[in-house]
């Protein structure tokens, strides 16, 4: 038995430290890599019947990724047109809700972070109670404010700056809008937590020897949130880019995300291996984009989660 | 109780990676002793005691309480009670239910509990506090109800981890001679680990000084006081004064060594050593300030020192001269004050004497840094 | 101005802004869940009504899906914090070497996409399935386990993280003390570790279970037979949504801000109690505690007061309350309006004739007279014209009603007609 082992097991105990290590290998492995080992396994073979599967037919290939590409065989066009501009339009508008997201959160966290009173239990209150609703009803409420007989619209059209309802959902508004809305709260805490230890003599410091606010801010606070800022945007993008409640609820019919495509793959084409195709894609793309962020911004993985 | 249980590490190495921070290791400890490891922060006392309450595998040899081997048994099954350095009460239970911990763990009901917590609060001076919290409670009486604690699970050999490092000063030597009393009380085997040498002397019936890993000498307080047989030991034990030298001569048990500042000085070779120290070797002598005395100024012998006194102060009970030493160290001399006069010496020379019996000759080794 | 003000007020409306965003959607919602039309908005206000609740209550799979998402939330619980909490005691033993890679592992699924993990459970237990040989209907391809392993596969991830934060303030040589102390392994677990761990366990388990409560991303992909709360939901918004969804949405958003307040007040208590433990001496303990009472210096006990006294009235009120007559009016109005508009038709219709006519030489003038008296029906809005405008809407109705009004059956009950007669 190998020296860490034989340390693990007589700090806990056999059978404490056989659960432990049990529940912690079922979850590492029959959890998390197995599983994702085993989509990415599927995503290269062809999609067969049941009985097929295993069989002779039942070999490696990249037929999956060349749809992406391609499209279907003998299909009219060069590219598939389609699927390549969703999955491209569903990346940058991750990236823009992430941004959108950075900005309209930064001040809070930095206002929460800072200031100290009774008030900002109550504003911490205010901001997790929508958290514990769901998502779906969050969209919904969305739709309710974004329809056509909406707030908005009945403002807009009541007010005469429309004189017809603006549709908000086929112009995507409400998604984008929607999507901001439903990663605030993982946007807001990682930086809070980070700005709420930064010492506010450094600030102060900083104000005396003359720097204007935003320089404060600049060579100051955010070189010293950048952990909490990486960490939320990186959840922010991952979720905005894997999201599928808020492109269904809110997203126009005509327009569709990339989490969308792969749904039909799997529920209305019954086509498994070209949907784990499709998720691999859009998992390693995200984790690229993430990982390139990361290293141009100088953070490390231990940062995430904070 | 009778003679209790005894404790014995034999051969002991403990290492964490490739340090080692328990060399080879014997001691053998008596049942109903109160046996101290005296040594400074670092040296391995800790790891040690983690040892023999079974926290820790040894590398190699092996720990015997009571004449058994101890390898493979949990702390859990040991005969011991350790008493940690932090003190580890369980901070969400009651006084009373932490004393009686282990008497829960046995399935005893909540009345005999009780009852065996209301005896034990009243051996530790402590009667009807047993419904606080251990974070209600001051330092002093943590620790004794750590020790309630420990005693409760009626051990053979209680170990006792720096335990009284957090007190004051005053609290401190209180509980010294209040733990000395439970000691003899109970009788059971008390292993201590201390780096003050004050409590080690006052408590301990055999103590083991250790310097980085090596346990350097093992004896009763007199012995390691009156004849170390480590530079350490002498250093570190004690105020010490130190002339470093060659060894010129060896007579019996006594030598001359030609010391780099004083000439040469005669002195008695300690007990480990004899039989050892050879002519020529590199070799320390010590003597304690209050074995120097005043001698008529410019007498000459082997057991007479000349300096120049840098500065002197009064301390109540002695007077105390310090004079240039070796090695940048200061000489330092206490005089009794028996309500004689006494003199200012200060940038003087003056002559000290001492009995040769009292100057000890040991190997040149480190020094305990002060 | 000077520009500190500046900065302030600009604090103050971006808050307000943020906050809008925040919670407006939400009040929006739950306004439109007493809102009478069959499709939830806010404007116009109609009626008063209470129905979409009876609608809600009467819905055979929002009631099937809550069991759902309850027996999939406990499994998940249970599932998702022991995981959580063997993990986080991992990491704070585990080789230093191996703690980076063995962190970045175990948070990975927080970043993996939801509808990623439902793929790859779903693919991955099918196939171990077919390996096992198992049919279809086996327990490793039953909706309830692979949605519970799908959810636990990144809530343990939540818990793992609030644990962990919990246990870096333990101190490791209490176990060893219970240890020494006798106890098995196991004992030192239960009677140390875990009264320790509680709270962040109780907080890890509430996260888990809302988590699992609200997933759908993961859960859409593995549901089967076991459609939780949030599929219903999303089925249901995706074709078509009713104000009963208002009523559900309105019944979560109370009960959250309910367990919040309730979570806020307990904490604020325990800080009371701290601070005046720390003041008393133990005799006047008992006393001192119970004397600063329950709400004193504690806005959210009675902001929870306030809640529940509000939720008694709107019960009380709905049971009392009757919005058919408000109902009733309205669809009088909308009757009527869409009557006008049909006069208005008609007359025009008639005009056009009448030029016809005129033009013709002069025939049927007999149905002039009729459009002018109807051109008063610009006032039907005023309350008071309902009596007057009576007899003509009474035989007006039945005979030009018919394909407009269709939406609007229950004009025609009892109740209706007798408002129109009083
Ligand atoms: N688990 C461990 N891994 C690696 N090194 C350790 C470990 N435990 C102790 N050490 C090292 O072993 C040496 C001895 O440690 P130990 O705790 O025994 O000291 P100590 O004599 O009790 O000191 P103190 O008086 O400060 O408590 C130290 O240098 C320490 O860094
Ligand atoms: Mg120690």
């Amino acid at each position: 038995m190998p020296g860490f082992l034989k340390e693990f097991f007589n700090r806990n105990g056999t059978l404490m430290g056989s659960i432990m290590l049990g529940l912690v290998l079922f979850w590492v492995i029959g959890l998390i890599i197995l599983p994702q080992l085993s989509m990415l396994d599927f995503s290269f073979r062809p999609n067969l019947p049941p009985p097929e599967i295993g069989g002779p037919k039942d070999v490696y290939t990249l037929e999956n990724y060349k749809y992406l590409i391609y499209g279907p065989e003998g299909g009219s066009q060069d590219y598939n047109a389609v699927d390549l501009a969703v999955f491209y339009r569903t990346l940058v508008a991750a990236v823009l809700v992430t941004l959108f997201n950075l900005a309209f959160c930064y001040p809070i966290a930095y206002y929460l972070g800072q200031t100290k009173g009774n008030h900002i239990r109550i504003f911490a209150l205010m901001l997790i109670i929508p958290y514990w609703i769901n998502e779906i009803l969050r969209a919904f409420a969305l739709r309710i404010i974004f329809g056509e007989t909406g707030v908005f619209n009945t403002l807009l059209v009541g007010s005469g700056i429309f004189d017809t309802p603006f549709d908000f959902i086929r112009n995507d508004v409400a998604l984008y809008a929607g999507l901001g809305y439903a990663y605030i709260l993982l946007m807001i805490f990682p930086i809070y937590n980070v700005i709420e230890s930064l010492d506010h003599n450094q600030i102060e410091a900083a104000r005396d020897l003359g720097a204007p606010w935003w320089r404060i801010h600049w060579r100051v606070v955010i070189p010293y949130a950048k952990p909490g800022i990486s960490s939320g945007c990186t959840m922010v993008f991952m979720l905005s880019a894997g999201a599928l409640a808020a492109p269904q609820i809110l997203g126009g019919p005509s327009s569709l995300w990339f989490t969308q495509l792969i749904y039909q793959q799997f529920n209305d084409n019954s086509d498994w291996p070209q949907g784990a195709a499709y998720a691999i894609v859009l998992l390693v793309t995200c984790i690229l984009l993430v990982l390139a962020v990361m290293r141009l911004f100088k953070v490390n993985m231990g940062d995430i989660g904070k | 109780m009778s003679a209790g249980v005894g404790v014995d590490l034999e051969n002991l190495w403990i290492r964490f990676g490739d340090f080692v921070a328990v060399r080879d290791a014997n001691v053998n400890i008596k049942g109903g002793d109160f046996f101290s490891f005296l040594g400074p922060s670092g040296c391995g006392k800790t790891t040690i005691l983690r040892a023999v309450s079974g926290f820790l595998d040894p590398s190699e040899g092996n720990v015997l309480i009571g004449g058994n081997n101890m390898q493979g048994i949990g702390p859990n099954k040991r005969p011991t009670a350790l008493i940690f350095q932090n003190l580890a009460l369980f901070p969400l239970m009651k006084v009373w239910e932490n004393i009686t911990f282990s008497m829960e763990i046995q399935g005893a009901s909540a009345r005999e509990r009780r009852k065996r917590a209301d005896e034990l609060l009243d051996m530790i001076a402590l009667p009807g506090q047993g419904d606080k919290l251990p974070s209600e409670l001051s330092g002093g009486q943590k620790q004794r109800v750590a020790i309630a604690r420990a005693l409760c699970a009626e051990p053979d050999v209680l170990l006792l981890d720096e335990p009284l490092s957090a007190l004051d000063l005053k609290l401190r030597q209180h509980m010294r001679t209040e733990l000395r009393e439970i000691q003899q009380r109970v009788g059971i085997t008390f292993i201590y680990i201390t780096h003050d040498q004050g409590e080690a002397l006052t408590m301990s019936d055999d103590i083991a000084v250790m310097r980085a890993g090596v346990i350097d000498q093992i004896g009763d307080g007199k012995t390691i006081y009156n004849d170390p047989s480590t530079a350490f030991a002498a250093s570190f034990v004690g105020e010490n004064n130190v002339f470093r030298g060659k060894v010129s001569k060896i007579i019996g048990n006594e030598a001359l060594i030609s010391t780099n500042r004083s000439g040469e000085l005669h002195a008695r070779i300690s007990t480990a050593n004899q039989g050892k120290l050879q002519v020529g070797d590199d070799a320390m002598m010590f003597i304690r300030p209050e074995a120097l005395s005043l001698a008529p100024t410019g007498t000459q012998g082997d057991h007479y020192v000349t300096a120049q006194v840098n500065h002197e102060e009064f301390e109540g009970n002695t007077y105390n001269i310090f004079t240039e030493g070796d090695g940048g160290k200061e000489i330092k001399i206490s005089i009794p004050n028996l309500g004689q006069s006494f003199d200012d010496h200060t940038g003087q020379p003056i002559t000290l004497e001492y009995d040769v019996s009292n100057a000890v000759v040991v190997p040149a080794g480190e020094l305990a840094s002060e | 101005m000077n520009p500190d003000k500046i900065i302030r007020y600009s604090i103050w409306i971006y808050l307000a802004i943020f906050f809008a965003y925040l919670l407006g959607p939400l009040i929006i919602m739950s306004a439109t869940a007493f809102n009478s039309p069959g499709f939830p908005r806010m404007t116009p206000w109609e009626c008063l009504t209470f129905d979409w609740f009876g609608a809600l209550f009467r819905d055979e799979r929002i009631l099937n899906g809550i069991w759902n998402s309850v027996l999939v939330g406990i499994g998940t619980v249970i599932m998702s914090v022991s995981m959580g909490l063997a993990g986080a005691l991992m990491l704070t033993q585990i080789w230093p070497k191996l703690r980076a890679t063995y962190y970045t592992i175990i948070i990975a699924p927080i970043l993996i996409p939801g509808v990623v993990l439902g793929i790859s459970t779903l693919v991955f237990w099918d196939r171990i399935n077919r390996m096992l040989g198992l049919g279809a209907d086996s327990f490793l391809s039953n909706g309830l386990f692979l949605t519970i392993i799908g959810q636990s596969t990144f809530i343990a991830s939540y818990c793992m993280l609030v644990l962990v934060a919990r246990l870096q303030r333990y101190d490791m040589t209490l176990t060893e003390a219970a240890l020494d102390l006798g106890a098995t392994h196991a004992q030192a677990f239960r009677k140390v570790l875990m009264p320790f761990m509680f709270p962040a366990i109780a907080s890890a388990g509430v996260l888990a279970f809302l988590a699992s409560f609200e997933n759908y991303n993961t859960t859409t992909f593995t549901f089967g037979e076991y459609p939780t709360l949030t599929i219903e939901l999303a089925q249901k918004v995706r074709y078509g949504i009713t104000p009963a969804i208002s009523a559900l949405a309105f019944m979560i958003v109370a009960l959250t801000v309910f367990f919040a307040l309730v979570n806020e007040a307990n904490i604020k208590r325990k800080a009371l109690i701290a601070e005046a433990r720390k003041d008393a001496t133990v005799g006047e303990l008992a006393g001192k505690v119970e004397v600063p009472g329950f709400l004193s210096r504690n806005p959210a006990a009675i902001a929870l007061i306030v809640l529940l006294i509000g939720t008694a009235t709107v019960v009380g009120s709905a049971m009392a309350y009757s919005p058919d007559q408000c109902i009733a009016g309205v669809q009088e109005q909308k009757r009527l309006e869409t009557e006008r508009r049909i006069q208005e038709l008609r007359d025009q219709r008639a005009k056009d004739a009448a030029e016809k006519s005129q033009q013709e030489g002069g025939a049927e003038t007999q149905s002039t007279p009729k459009p002018s008296n109807n051109s008063g029906f610009g006032s039907v809005f005023a309350p008071g014209t309902l009596e007057g405008s009576d007899s003509d809407a009474g035989d007006a109705a039945p005979t030009d009603s018919g394909g407009n009004n269709s939406g609007f059956g229950n004009v025609f009950d009892p109740n209706a007609l007798q408002n129109d007669d009083n």
